[in-house]
């Protein structure tokens, strides 16, 4: 008997690693292999004619964090500049599309079934545009000729055009239309799991709304909230087709000197370490979720057991 | 009566989701003393759970006013109301632990921190939890977790406690026990209980007065021995106990008393008359446990006609009792519990017997009786 346990063990081991398998291979090699090649370029000399020498070099990382004070390779303060500055509108874009997306997932969240999907639906279905499109359509929008500022003269609520296209008001309406369904999905999957009961509860313990939503529906739907941060926050750091459409080229963010970097400077020991800079940032911020959420899994893995001994 | 809670002429509506209007309410008035265990009993969708939301704020009425303690509260939120519930499913917060769950209502009132301990403290005590507090709710069990609730609904010193089938998640044993403390704690406590609840069983054993609804409306407001005995109508005979409800008509009047005869011509002397009159159809209630095989020689009902004949259909023991099914002519099955004792003996399938029906213990329902 022990024998057959073994053998269907061994099989269940081995049916795992064979699912396993082409996904970590592909994985291994389109993903894990660049980020090797990045890692080791970022610490290399950049050659006079783009390309790199194979000489260990950390003036990369100097010239953005403070110690490069060469000739050629000088610390310049507007790259820190520009990477909080990208920290800032990603911060931005999060903020405004949670605002946004709150209360919207409650009304969704209580709506009939039929109409629940239909909206979801409505929310996902930009994906299906490409998003140079949908950009390129904000551009018609927010142009001074465009729908926006012709409604807004139409309704005499304006004189002159407003200027919008091109500035960093146009990058943070379009980086907030990009990502809403982005922050909206992982919010409305926990608000949508929150138990009514527990506000009323609340209520009939004597909370008014206020109390009610900071003591139970916040803490409750804190998991969406900062899921739905996070992922909008690590590809808005690092988006660079919003700046470079809606701001012109008057707005810079660390995805375009990335950009930059490796396609107009070639530079790509620099854009490297630019890169790993932006990874370093979201990987704090990935560590401090990890960290919320195993908290949350491990109260609920205690429960689980305690209810296995009361049964 | 000037009680704890006054509902009067309460009416509520719903829209059904295939159409068409369910009347939840209808016109129902009620007073619960002070210091009164009153049950709300009923079959599901009978309003019982309506009206409880009511009385806590979480359903408006369509028309009537609530009055708790002389004040009407239509108008007042749920959070304002001096009433606290102990949901169905406990609703208790799963982020907070058992201590922060207690104290919620007293936090949000804004009682000092020293002050809250110590009546948390006390409530854990009270209900059996003394030091569980640091405890998350997803680590108890169900039992525990039904004793967070009423801590926490009890800890504010609420006017009326409701509550909403709190047992009905717990399995038997703990349900008995959980029924008995309840009713220690009540007492003990002085505060009125509105428990909400479609067992008959665990209405009769914890509540002062039951009030039985159906439709919407109050069948009747009794206490439970008042209502087991002397059901008003067909529904709550039907829906309080086992029961066999048999045809009859009245046949002759003598003050108190009346003689009824049933569809099979059985004769049943002395029974009281319940505002009865001579040929008035009425429903004769006998309870299961009330047909006896022998009364005794001296008593006047074994009198000829005073007993049921039939053949019985089904026979089982169920420790304290044998179960029978008699299959009577002109009558419905009419089902008995003979208790089990030294000289009682197991019936068995096929088999023609009589039971004597004792004049005293039937009751009489006027009328054909609503239909169940």
């Amino acid at each position: 008997m022990s024998k057959a346990h073994h053998t269907l063990e061994h099989r269940r081991k081995l049916t795992l690693f064979g699912l396993l398998l082409p996904p970590s291979a592909f994985l291994a090699v389109f993903f894990l292999g660049p980020l090797a090649i990045m890692i080791v370029y970022s610490w290399l000399t950049p050659g006079l004619y783009g390309g790199v020498e194979w000489k260990f070099f950390h003036l990369n990382y100097g010239r953005i964090l403070g110690w490069a004070d060469t000739k050629y390779e000088r610390f310049d303060p507007v790259y820190f500049e520009i990477f909080l500055r990208s920290v800032k509108l990603a911060a931005t874009t999060v903020l405004l599309s949670l605002i946004l997306c709150y209360p919207v997932a409650f009304w969704v969240s209580r709506m009939p079934e039929k109409r629940k999907n239909l909206v979801i639906f409505l929310i996902t279905l930009p994906f299906f545009i490409s998003l140079i499109v949908r950009l390129f359509a904000w551009v018609l929008i927010l142009r001074p000729t465009g729908f926006f500022n012709q409604a807004l003269m139409g309704l005499g609520l304006i004189d002159e055009p407003l200027e919008i296209i091109f500035t960093g008001t146009a990058v943070v309406i379009g980086m907030v239309y990009v990502f809403v369904p982005f922050m909206f999905l992982p919010l409305y999957a926990s608000i949508e799991k929150l138990d009514l009961s527990l506000i009323e509860a609340s209520q009939d313990l004597g909370a008014n709304r206020l109390q009610t939503f900071f003591r139970v529906i916040l803490p409750m739907t804190l998991p969406g909230i900062v899921g739905g941060s996070i992922i909008v926050f690590i590809p808005s750091l690092g988006n660079f087709i919003v700046p470079s459409l809606l701001g012109g080229a008057k707005v810079v963010m660390i995805g375009n000197l990335i950009e930059q970097q490796f396609l107009s400077a070639r530079n790509w020991p620099f854009g490297a370490a630019l890169g790993m800079m932006v990874m370093a940032a979201v990987l704090v911020l990935l560590l401090y979720y990890i960290r919320i959420v195993t908290r949350e899994d491990r109260r609920s893995g205690a429960a689980k057991v305690a209810e296995e001994v009361a049964a | 009566m000037q009680g704890i809670l006054r509902i009067e002429n309460a009416s509520k509506s719903f829209q059904a989701p295939e159409g068409g209007v369910i009347r939840a309410l209808d016109n129902v008035s009620l007073t619960v003393a002070h210091n009164e265990f009153l049950t709300l009993l009923g079959p599901s969708g009978c309003g019982k759970t309506t009206l409880l939301r009511a009385v806590s704020g979480f359903e408006d009425l369509d028309s009537g006013e609530i009055y708790i303690d002389g004040e009407p509260v239509s108008d007042q939120p749920a959070h304002k109301r001096p009433v606290n519930t102990v949901f169905q499913r406990y609703a208790l917060f799963p982020h907070l632990t058992v201590e922060r769950n207690v104290a919620y209502s007293l936090e949000v009132r804004g009682i000092a921190k020293t002050e809250i301990r110590e009546r948390v403290g006390n409530m854990l005590e009270l209900v059996g939890l003394a030091g569980m507090g640091a405890r998350k709710i997803g680590q108890l069990s169900g039992g525990q977790q039904q004793r967070v609730a009423l801590a926490r609904s009890l800890v504010a010193r609420p006017k009326i406690l409701l509550l909403d089938e709190p047992l009905s998640a717990l399995d038997k044993n703990l349900r008995h026990k959980m029924q008995q403390e309840l009713k220690t704690l009540q007492h003990e406590l002085g505060i009125s209980f509105i428990f909400v609840t479609h067992d008959q069983e665990e209405a009769l054993v914890m509540s002062d007065r039951i009030a039985v609804l159906n439709g919407g409306t109050i069948q009747q407001l009794d206490a439970p021995e008042e209502l087991y005995r002397r059901p008003g109508n067909e529904f709550v005979a039907r829906f309080i106990g086992e029961s066999n409800l048999l045809d009859a008509t009245v046949v002759s009047v003598e003050g108190e008393s009346c003689d009824v005869v049933l569809a099979d011509g059985t004769v049943i002397r002395d029974c009281p008359v319940n505002g009865l009159k001579r040929g008035d159809p009425a429903k004769v209630l006998i309870r299961p446990e009330n047909l006896v095989e022998s009364i005794g020689q001296s008593n006047p009902d074994e009198r000829a006609g005073h007993q049921i004949s039939g053949t019985v259909s089904q026979s089982f023991f169920a420790g304290t009792d044998y179960h029978l099914v008699l299959a009577c002519k002109g009558l419905p099955p009419v089902r008995a519990s003979l208790r089990a004792g030294p000289g009682t003996s197991h019936h068995t399938i096929g088999e023609q017997t009589s039971l004597f029906v004792p004049h005293d213990a039937v009751h009489l329902i006027p009328g054909q009786g609503a239909p169940a």
